[in-house]
C-alpha cells in the first residue's frame, strides 16, 4: 500500500466537501435537524389530555373499583367523564371523539377483568395512552393483584400492530420514491442540456408540468396499485418441491373503499411529482438530489402523524405539520383503510381537497421554476 | 416577383450583462436569409450568449432581436427555429429514432418521414433502433444535429456543431448545410476553430460581447492582411 496515493484519495475527498459546500453542512446540518426533531417530538411531546370513561359491569363490587379507578384516574391527569355508565355509551364516546379510552370493569367465573377500549388507528398514541392509564390502575387495586387487563379497539379490532400502520407506510413508501425519481429524472433535464433543448421548442412550461404529471403519473398509478394489493391482499401458496408454503401478500385487514384510498396515494404522488421539479432548482447533482432526504423526507415521517399523532407533537411543529402533504395523505388513508370513513366524512373531504389543492399549488410553482432563462 | 428584405434575424442594441461581466455589448446585426454566418470567436467571446439571446433563452438587459420579423421571446416562433445545443441534449436511454421523433413532436412535424430523412442525411438511420447511450460522441453529434433539423426550420442556430466529428462527415455536415441555405435557410454556425471559416458565406468575428468585423472570409483576410483567420483575431485585437 503506497501512502501517498491512499492520502491522495483522503486528500481529493475533503477537496471535494471544501468544494460542495451544500454537502459539507449537510454533513452537520442533517443530523442535527434529524435528531433535534426526534428529540422534540418524543421528548417534547404534549401530554396526552386523554378522557377516560369507566363502566361497571360487575355488580356492587364493580362499583367501589369504578370510584377507586375513577379517583386515581383524575390524579394521574386523566379527564374522568363520570356520565358515562354503559358499553354503548363507551363505545359511541370513542367514535364521535369525546373521550379516548374506556375502561370497562367485568366478572366472570375467573375472576374480575379488567378491558380497555382505544380506538385503534394510531397504535402509538393508544399504546401511550394505555401507559397512563395502567399507572392509575395500579394504584386504585394498591396491593391487591391487579386484574387481568383485556385491551380491545374499536377499529383494527382483530389486526396487529403493523395493520393500523400499514396504511400509513403506504403513503411514506409512494411519496418518498415518486419524490426521488421525479426528483433526479428533471435535474438531469436542467444539467444534461435537454430542458434548454424543450425550451427553444414552442412547448409551454405547464406542457412540461402536466406531461410530467401524467408520465410519472401512470407509473405511480401502477405502483399505487400494486403496493395497495400487496399490502391488502394475501394468496396462499401451497409448498411447491423443495419451497416452503407461504403467503403472498400482507393480507392488512381492511375497513373502507381501496379506490378511495388509490385516489389519495396517486394525488399524494401527484403533489411529490411536482415537488420533485420544483426543488431539482436547487441540485446541480443527482447527489444534491439525495440531499433532500433528510430534508425534505424525514420531517415528514416524523411530523406527518405516522409515528406520533399531531395532537402530541410540541407547539412550534403542529403548524408545520399542517402544512406537509403526508400528514393529509396518512390522515385520510388511516381515516379510510382503518376507520372504513367514505367520502361523505368531513376528515376525507378535508385531506382529498386539501391534497388536490397542494398538488395544484407544487404544479404552479414547479412551473414558475422553469425559466426559459435557465443560463 | 417581391423580394422580401426583411432580414430573418434583426438585432439592435442589443446588451446582455451578467453581474459584472457584458456578454453582449451593444451589438447591431442583419442576418439574410439562405445565406451561412459563420459566428467565430475565442471561449468566452459571447458566442453562446448571442445564440441564446437571437433563440429567446436568454433576455437581454436592454435592445431587442427580431427573428423573421418577430421580437424575440416568441413562443410560437420557436417552431421556425432548429437550436443545436453545445451540450448534446439528447435522451441517452432512448432510441436514436425516439428522441428524433420526441423533438419532431414538440415542433408539430408529427410524420415518420421527415424524421427518417433527416436520420438518413446524418447517416443514423439504420441505427435507428440503438439507446442512444450506446452512440459514440460523434454519432450523439450526429443525433442532436438531426433532433435541431427535424422540423426544418427556416433559422438554425448551430453551436458548434463539427465537434467530435470526422473529417469525412465533417465534409457531408456541410453540403448538407449548403443545402439547407439554398433552400432558403438562415444558418448560424458558431465555432472557436477557425478552418469550416471558408466555408460560410460570411463570418461574424466576435471579441469580448462585440461584433469585431463582419465580412465574406476573403474579405476578413484581405483587410487584415493575414492568411489565416485565428492570425486575424490577434491582429484585430490590438488597439
Amino acid at each position: 500500500m503506497n501512502a501517498r496515493r491512499t492520502f491522495a484519495i483522503a486528500r481529493r475527498i475533503a477537496e471535494f466537501f471544501r468544494r460542495d459546500r451544500r454537502t459539507l453542512a449537510l454533513v452537520f446540518v442533517a443530523p442535527i435537524v434529524i435528531m433535534g426533531l426526534l428529540g422534540w417530538v418524543i421528548r417534547d411531546q404534549k401530554p396526552q389530555s386523554s378522557t377516560v370513561a369507566i363502566v361497571n359491569d360487575a355488580g356492587s363490587l364493580g362499583e367501589a373499583a369504578r370510584t377507586q379507578i375513577g379517583g386515581q384516574a383524575t390524579s394521574a391527569g386523566l379527564t374522568y367523564r363520570e356520565d358515562i355508565t354503559t358499553d354503548d355509551a363507551a363505545r359511541q364516546a370513542i367514535i364521535d371523539g369525546s373521550i379516548d379510552i374506556a375502561v370497562m370493569i367485568r366478572a366472570d367465573s375467573t375472576g374480575p377483568k379488567v378491558v380497555v377500549l382505544t380506538e385503534g388507528v394510531n397504535p402509538a398514541d393508544d399504546a401511550a395512552r394505555v401507559g397512563t392509564l395502567r399507572e392509575a390502575l395500579a394504584g386504585a387495586f394498591g396491593g391487591q393483584s391487579t386484574p387481568v387487563l383485556e385491551q380491545q379497539s374499536i377499529y383494527n379490532e382483530s389486526g396487529t400492530f403493523f395493520d393500523a400502520f400499514a396504511p400509513a407506510l403506504v403513503g411514506f413508501v409512494v411519496f418518498f420514491l415518486v419524490f426521488i425519481l421525479t426528483g433526479i429524472s428533471f435535474l438531469r433535464e436542467r444539467v444534461g442540456g435537454t430542458l434548454e433543448r424543450l425550451l427553444a421548442t414552442p412547448v409551454r412550461r405547464q406542457e412540461i408540468v402536466v406531461g410530467y404529471s401524467l408520465g410519472f403519473g401512470i407509473f405511480a398509478t401502477l405502483q399505487v396499485a400494486l403496493v395497495l394489493v400487496f399490502v391488502l391482499g394475501t394468496v396462499h401458496i401451497g409448498s411447491i418441491g423443495p419451497l416452503p408454503e407461504i403467503n403472498l401478500g400482507l393480507g392488512v385487514p381492511i375497513a373502507g373503499s381501496p379506490l378511495l384510498a388509490f385516489v389519495i396515494t396517486l394525488l399524494l404522488a401527484i403533489a411529490a411529482v411536482n415537488l420533485g421539479i420544483f426543488l431539482s432548482t436547487f441540485a446541480r447533482t443527482e447527489f444534491q438530489i439525495l440531499q433532500f432526504i433528510p430534508l425534505v423526507i424525514v420531517p415528514q415521517v416524523l411530523l406527518s402523524g405516522i409515528f406520533w399523532p399531531i395532537s402530541s407533537l410540541p407547539g412550534f411543529l403542529a403548524p408545520i405539520a399542517r402544512l406537509l402533504p403526508m400528514t393529509y395523505g396518512i390522515e385520510g388513508l388511516r381515516e379510510v383503510l382503518v376507520k372504513g370513513s367514505g367520502i361523505d366524512a368531513s376528515t376525507v373531504q378535508l385531506d382529498v381537497s386539501v391534497l388536490a389543492g397542494m398538488a395544484v399549488l407544487l404544479a404552479v410553482v414547479a412551473t414558475l421554476t422553469i425559466r426559459r432563462e435557465v443560463a | 416577383m417581391t423580394i422580401d428584405i426583411t432580414p430573418a434575424i434583426a438585432v439592435r442594441a442589443l446588451t446582455k450583462r451578467f453581474a459584472e461581466i457584458t456578454a453582449v455589448d451593444a451589438l447591431d446585426l442583419d442576418l439574410a436569409s439562405g445565406r451561412i454566418y459563420g459566428l467565430l470567436g475565442p471561449n468566452g467571446s459571447g458566442k453562446t450568449t448571442l445564440i441564446r439571446l437571437m433563440t429567446g433563452l436568454a433576455r437581454p438587459t436592454s435592445g431587442e432581436v427580431r427573428v423573421l420579423g418577430t421580437r424575440m421571446p416568441n413562443r410560437e416562433i420557436l417552431g421556425r427555429i432548429g437550436y443545436m445545443t453545445q451540450a448534446d441534449g439528447i435522451y441517452v436511454e432512448l432510441s436514436v429514432w425516439e428522441n428524433v421523433r420526441f423533438f419532431a413532436d414538440l415542433a408539430g412535424v408529427p410524420d415518420e418521414a421527415a424524421a427518417a430523412d433527416v436520420l438518413r442525411v446524418v447517416e443514423l438511420y439504420e441505427r435507428r433502433k440503438t439507446p442512444a447511450l450506446q452512440l459514440s460522441g460523434g454519432m450523439r453529434r450526429r443525433l442532436s444535429l438531426a433532433c435541431a433539423l427535424v422540423h426544418k426550420p427556416s433559422v438554425i442556430f448551430l453551436d458548434e456543431p463539427t465537434v467530435g466529428i470526422d473529417p469525412a462527415l465533417r465534409v457531408q455536415f456541410w453540403t448538407y448545410f449548403r443545402q439547407l441555405a439554398a433552400d432558403g435557410a438562415t444558418l448560424v454556425v458558431s465555432s472557436h476553430v477557425m478552418d469550416e471559416a471558408d466555408r460560410c458565406d460570411e463570418l461574424l468575428l466576435m471579441l469580448h460581447g462585440r461584433l469585431l468585423t463582419r465580412g465574406r472570409p476573403a474579405e476578413v483576410r484581405a483587410q487584415t492582411h493575414v492568411e489565416d483567420i485565428e492570425q486575424a483575431f490577434l491582429k484585430l485585437d490590438q488597439p
